[in-house]
């Protein structure tokens, strides 16, 4: 399965330019991290793949039809988790992957259904009424309901919010294996989650892209751009944006990441955060 | 396909909500209320007070609970959040279809819960009249219906409003110009239909096909409405309008929108139930056309069939006129608006006809040129489903034409002369009427009708003489009992249906008491012929009439409720006496319109006859413990009401809290308070003799025709009293 944007565009009503010119191709296999500060374009950009929104400019291609007409099609292929969801509370957590598995046109689905509810760990709730789900278990629902049917397209928005760092690890491990055979758009702000899985990352900020490749690549961009001192010796430096504060017995020491780093500064390895960091640093200063 | 997929998910989504089993558990309760509370129909036949009324407030409570359920059901997704999930699946347009087929399926399982629930109620509280045709009827059309167009209606203001406030104020009001502005409109109110009656034992197909109408002309509408607001529906993130520029893509969608509102429009325009009278009661115009000229009506005669299956008409009248002006004359008839004339020919020969667009008091006018020679037999043709007067379309059903009773009056029987005058010998009139085979022909006068023919379709030829212009018949699955009292052959006509109760009231021994003691006290009844008379038991009419040897009950009358009333008599015998002594007093312009203030009215002297009847074949402890003292009772209990006491208490109250009280005061001085002062009158009289004899006086008077009514003064006058004579104190 393949996904192209041309030359993307997304206004709303209100006047708002969500996304400007953007042109990406989204290729299975593939896990990409999609990543942006907050209203960089993020939601909008999955909206207009899941067809929630209809762009005011440019084409989405799926394997090289565009979108209007390949709608249905999509959206039988797809598996979608939006970041703020609801379900139904008066069904149990087996009826409402039932009922989804139905609008998704799944037929047969009971052994699907059971499939799902192992890969999220959720047997034990199998029977039990979404009311009485925990936040966690709510969203694990919500992740079960994205894999029905195997689609060869996942989108997460935000899929581990709410979950325990055990279970966290859990979901990067399944993202990771379902992302073997199928195009799988991860769009998170936990690095962590994005660096562990994701061998594709796109970074997007106030509507454009600002970066498509490897997660290397992207650490490639920062290296000679990271460096860490002692508070103590900081001096107020224009361009230097400090991207952590660590007390140790010593004093404060400082990380931060900037285009030419202070002499009082020591260069380290750029971690994938420190990239991203200095990536969308570096665009807010243009 | 795939909302035929997913409706029995939706529909088992909805009923695993707790919102959807109230309302449903409310549904089914909801027509208690037509027992206590609501009762728009009036009428106090059995399946008035308990098919009608229930089933009518349910309609209403259940309608608009379902449009509460279906605004909130539709807005349910959007509430928990769900429709992201939902929308990445599947259309925003299927979905509402699909939760539009979930909510009517709900309503449709709803009714038939409620049918169930109630059928046995129901049969209990109808008693032996009770027909399931009637009560299958009366909860799809009158209760079911309306939850279906209450779900369109609403689910319609979320689609364009998707907004839960905006759509239950809009809801609202729809529903409350049903209940209010619109209540009175018998196409209008389409969540409380306008009946005002079920009859018991005559059939109600009528009334349940302008139901029917109604019903099926908004359901259309709503339908149509419906679709419009589909194609409204939100999706990719545009408004009201950039939706609906993108959902008429299709254009299937905009064109079946269209059609419905198109054919609802066609429906309410062209109804054909009701005509287009003059809404002016007091327009005369069609009594006003002077007489022809030179021109008498030496006879007349009409086949008519009914089709008792679909209530229309066919029919053929010949007239045969008597033409000495030497010149074409304009002949006038008075036609059922509802009806179509054809092949129009005097001596053979087609002529000229015309048929107004004005409508008066039921009916058009047809104008034929006859020609200019001395015989002339004009033929002419009619048939159509004959409509019923505007100005009474809140009480429709009197133009009954079913397999079980008929009613023809006049110009639904055949076109009524309106311009000639008659012969030397009248009108000379003969009917036929071809019938089922289980009806029987009863003409309201004193003619009898009898079987000419048998035919192969099971069906009977009937044929009566008569002498008028117009004339009425009816027909039915009659009792006849022919009861020999008062010197005269009563002709005693009553439904099937009734026989239980009319045997358990001993109505013929009824009949015989009523009519040889009001015969041999108080004279012949006007109306009888000298030999017969026909007793006949009708459709619900609000009353019954009378006309030269032939009277009509109103089937009201002779309920089991109405039997078992014991202000009226001690039994049901005994208000079976009670409603055949009206014949005397109550009768055409025998009384006024009773006035609530005061205790005159035909029920006093009704009453005492009726003590007086008891009195003769009870016995004197048995009347007195069973009428006077119970009167006596009532009065002094009425006396001590706090509101008689303070009557300015009672003004303050709401106008229907007043309606009701005054009602139940003003009962007990009609039908307590008067019989007692009518006894008082007898003693201060000279006794039961003296007082037959001035109420046999006032039986026989003479009328004033300026004022026709028997009043208390000239009761007083004639007794020789005063009213404080006769004060209880």
């Amino acid at each position: 399965m393949q996904i192209e944007l041309q030359d993307l565009n997304m206004t709303y009503p209100n006047g708002k330019q969500a996304l400007q010119h953007l042109n990406l191709a989204l290729k299975a296999p593939s896990l990409i991290g999609l990543l942006g500060p907050n209203g960089a374009g993020k939601s909008t950009l999955m909206k207009l793949l899941v067809a929630a929104l209809m762009p005011t400019g440019g084409a989405i291609l799926v394997d090289g039809q565009p979108l209007a007409k390949t709608e249905h099609m999509l959206k039988s292929k797809l598996g979608y988790l939006p970041q703020d969801f609801g379900l139904f509370d008066e069904l149990t957590v087996a009826q409402f992957l039932d009922y989804m598995a139905a609008l998704k046109g799944l037929h047969d689905s009971k052994k699907t259904i059971q499939e799902v509810i192992r890969a999220v760990n959720l047997e034990e709730k199998a029977k039990a009424k979404i009311r009485t789900l925990s936040g966690g278990q709510r969203q694990r629902v919500g992740i079960a309901q994205a894999l029905l049917g195997n689609p060869p397209f996942l989108i997460f928005d935000e899929p581990t919010v709410g979950l325990d760092p055990e279970e966290r690890i859990h979901f990067r491990n399944l993202f990771s294996r379902t992302a073997q055979d199928r195009l799988v758009l991860l769009s998170t702000h936990i690095i962590e989650d994005v660096q562990s899985v994701c061998n594709q990352i796109v970074v997007i900020d106030h509507g454009k892209v600002l970066f498509t490749g490897t997660p290397e690549k992207l650490i490639q961009t920062a290296v000679g751009h990271v460096g860490a001192f002692w508070e103590r010796d900081a001096k107020q430096e224009q361009g230097l944006h400090i991207t952590a504060r660590v007390n140790t017995s010593q004093g404060i020491r400082c990380r931060a990441v900037a285009d030419r780093l202070p002499t009082y500064a020591k260069v380290e390895e750029p971690s994938l955060e420190d990239a991203y960091l200095y990536l969308i640093s570096r665009e807010a200063a243009q | 396909m795939k909302t035929l997929c997913l409706f029995p998910l939706e529909l088992r989504r909805l009923f695993q909500s707790r919102l959807t089993w109230l309302i449903v558990g409310l549904t089914v309760l909801s027509p208690a209320v037509g027992l206590i509370l609501y009762k728009p129909a009036t009428a106090s036949t059995m399946l008035s007070m308990y098919l009608a009324n229930p089933a009518i407030a349910g309609g209403v409570v259940g309608g608009i609970l379902f449009g509460l359920l279906s605004v909130f059901e539709s807005d349910r997704a959007t509430r928990s959040r769900v429709d992201v999930l939902i929308d990445a699946a599947v259309s925003p347009l299927t979905m509402a279809l699909v939760r539009l087929l979930a909510l009517l399926a709900a309503s449709v399982v709803t009714v038939a819960v409620t049918m169930l629930v109630w059928l046995p109620i129901s049969a209990g509280l109808i008693g032996s009249v009770f027909g399931g045709v009637d009560y299958i009827l009366a909860y799809l059309l009158l209760m079911g219906l309306s939850l279906p167009m209450s779900i369109l209606a609403a689910a319609s203001a979320y689609q364009f409003t998707r907004r839960v406030d905006l759509s239950l104020v809009l809801f609202a009001a729809f529903a409350a110009l049903s209940l209010t502005v619109w209540a009175d409109d018998w196409q209008l109110c389409w969540l409380n239909p306008c009946v005002w009656a079920l009859s018991d034992d005559f059939s109600n197909f009528r009334i349940f096909r302008s139901v029917a109408w109604m019903r099926l002309t908004w359901l259309v509408a709503l339908a149509g409405v419906w679709t419009v607001s589909y194609l409204c529906i939100r999706q990719y993130g545009k408004g009201v309008f950039g939706s609906l520029t993108r959902n008429v893509r299709r254009v299937y969608r905009p064109i079946i929108a269209l059609a419905l509102l198109v054919c609802s429009g066609t429906a309410y325009a062209a109804q054909p139930l009701v005509d287009s009278s003059n809404p002016d009661q007091m327009a005369m115009t069609f009594y006003e056309i002077p007489y022809v000229e030179g021109v008498v009506c030496t006879g007349r005669s009409a086949q008519v069939f009914p089709d008792t299956s679909v209530g229309s008409v066919t029919g053929t009248a010949s007239y045969q006129f008597q033409n000495t002006s030497d010149q074409e004359q304009n002949v006038a008839f008075g036609i059922n608006p509802g009806y179509t004339i054809s092949n129009v020919q005097a001596n053979g020969v087609n002529v000229p006809f015309s048929v107004s667009d004005y409508q008066e008091y039921n009916e058009a006018m047809l104008e034929v040129t006859i020609p200019a020679v001395e015989q002339v037999e004009l033929t002419m043709e009619y048939s159509g489903f004959p409509q019923e007067s505007y100005n009474m379309s809140t009480m429709q059903g009197s133009t009954e034409i079913s397999s079980e009773y008929l009613c023809l009056e006049n110009s639904v029987l055949s076109p009524r002369l309106m311009n000639v005058l008659p012969g030397e010998n009248g009108y000379p009139t003969t009917i036929e009427i071809t019938l089922p085979e289980v009806m029987t022909a009863i003409p309201f006068n004193s003619s009898e009708a009898e079987v000419i023919a048998e035919n192969e379709d099971g069906t009977k030829t009937w044929r009566y003489e008569a002498n008028s212009a117009g004339g009425i018949l009816y027909a039915g699955d009659y009792v006849r009992e022919d009861i020999e009292a008062g010197g005269i052959t009563i002709e005693f006509y009553y439904g099937r249906k009734h026989q239980a109760v009319m045997e358990s009231a001993g109505a013929v021994d009824a009949v015989k008491s009523v009519v040889d003691y009001c015969t041999e006290h108080y004279g012949l009844l006007s109306f009888g012929t000298g030999e017969t008379l026909k007793l006949i038991q009708s459709r619900v009419a609000g009353g019954g009439y009378a006309t030269d040897g032939a009277s009509l009950l109103d089937e009201a009358d002779f309920t089991a409720d109405n039997l078992g009333d014991a202000s009226k008599g001690g039994g049901a015998g005994e208000v079976m006496i009670h409603e055949l002594v009206h014949q005397w007093w109550g009768l055409g312009n025998m009384f006024d319109t009773s006035d609530p203030t005061s205790p005159w009215s035909a029920e006093g002297l009704t009453v005492y006859t009726t003590y007086r009847i008891v009195k003769e074949l009870y016995g004197e402890d048995y009347a007195r413990e069973h009428y006077v003292n119970q009167w006596q009772q009532a009065v002094d209990d009425y006396y001590l009401d706090f509101y008689v006491r303070n009557p300015d208490y009672l003004a303050n109250l709401p106008e229907d809290k007043q309606l009701e009280i005054t009602g139940n005061l003003t009962y007990v001085r009609q039908y307590c308070e008067m019989p007692l002062k009518i006894l008082k009158a007898e003693q201060l009289v000279g006794g039961e003799e003296s007082m037959d004899q001035i109420l046999n006086s006032l039986f026989n008077w003479e009328l004033d025709p300026m004022y026709p009514y028997l009043t208390y003064q000239e009761f007083l006058d004639a007794c020789g009293l005063t009213e404080e004579d006769l004060s209880l104190d």
